[in-house]
């Protein structure tokens, strides 16, 4: 199980830090700024959140089924890569929940 | 095995019809999303002229011009009704200027707009013989609309002015004569419209994977149901 955590964990910060990035520097620089070499310079943030959340939805499906949580929680923890700081929040509730060994 | 009593089936069978819907969603998302990656390699391609035909074979008055029509070249001839201003008008280069802007009397019916100069141009009494490119309506103003001054180059501004039927878009003339005599007046230039698709390809590939992947997870959710329900039936017992 320690592997199982340690992988939503990362994926979670991963998909965390991906979100932040997406909300806050480049859906703003797009749609706020007209600036096409800012927009040049942020474009690879879409597409590295959309892989990264792909493998932190796996991860957090092969956790949460691990754990035997119920549907309704499973799909709370897969829609958590997509704000901001929910993944955040949901890593720290697993790390209070299943401290490592 | 579980057995699914008469009073549950309404319930199972409305969860499996919830779970075909949402997988079917998810899956022409991903189609959508395809396309859309499809449309973004096209765009990269050059540009392959078509040849010049006339502008009632793709255009109609009063309807909407279709995206395989923006772009051709066409030719028609009529009459000019009007001229206008369309002021900061930026060209091919980059270079922003006040562009005249006619309003022709199509022979085979309804007017069009055409961008005749990028100088002061008198309008000629005459037939008029026009080929240019046909381009979509502008939608942002660059300008404040007055009798003589158009805020944008959209026929949509002159709606109520004419009795006749508008075609949508307007025609960037290449070459005009008027009675026969070819006109030699400064035109401005403009490459042929791409349209957009925002984003970028491996973008919208990576929405094509999570869709499709959503779909999988869909699936996957009532087999998970079973088995944490089996789990929980075999440790009761």
């Amino acid at each position: 199980m320690n592997g199982v955590i340690k992988r939503y964990r990362f994926m979670a910060v991963a998909a965390g830090i991906m979100s932040l990035l997406l909300w806050f520097v480049e859906l703003p620089v797009v749609y706020l700024l007209d600036n096409p070499d800012l927009e040049a310079k942020v474009k690879w943030i879409p597409f590295v959140h959309g892989y990264i959340y792909a493998f932190y939805v796996l991860a957090a499906i092969h956790f949460t089924a691990r754990a035997r949580f119920t549907i309704k929680r499973m799909i709370l923890f897969i829609l958590a890569g997509t704000l901001p700081i929910a993944s955040f929040i949901a890593e720290r509730r697993v790390m209070r929940q299943f401290p490592l060994s | 095995m579980m057995k699914i009593s008469k009073k549950e089936l309404p319930s199972k069978i409305g969860a499996a019809f919830i779970v075909l819907i949402l997988c079917a969603t998810f899956i022409r998302l991903g189609f959508w999303q395809l396309d859309r990656a499809g449309e973004f390699q096209e765009l990269q391609k050059p540009y392959i002229e078509r040849p010049v035909i006339n502008l009632s074979q793709v255009a109609i008055p009063g309807e909407n011009l279709s995206d395989d029509s923006v772009n051709q070249i066409v030719r028609f001839s009529g009459k000019y009704l009007d001229q206008y201003i369309a002021p900061n008008q930026e060209d091919k280069y980059g270079v922003k200027s006040d562009w005249v802007v006619g309003l022709l009397e199509v022979d085979s019916g309804g007017a069009i707009l055409v961008v005749r100069s990028t100088s002061n141009t008198e309008v000629l009494p005459g037939k008029v013989d026009i080929t240019g490119r046909l381009f979509n309506r502008q939608f942002d103003d660059r300008a404040k609309k007055s009798s003589s001054q158009l805020s944008r180059i959209d026929p949509a501004l002159l709606v109520t002015s004419y009795d006749q039927k508008l075609f949508d878009g307007f025609v960037l003339a290449q070459s005009e004569s008027i009675n026969g005599i070819e006109l030699d007046i400064k035109r401005p230039e403009l490459d042929p419209a791409k349209p957009s698709v925002p984003g970028y390809y491996w973008q919208h590939i990576s929405y094509v994977v999570i869709w499709w992947l959503m779909a999988l997870v869909v699936l996957f959710l009532p087999f998970y149901q079973v088995s944490r329900k089996r789990q929980g039936y075999e440790r009761g017992n």
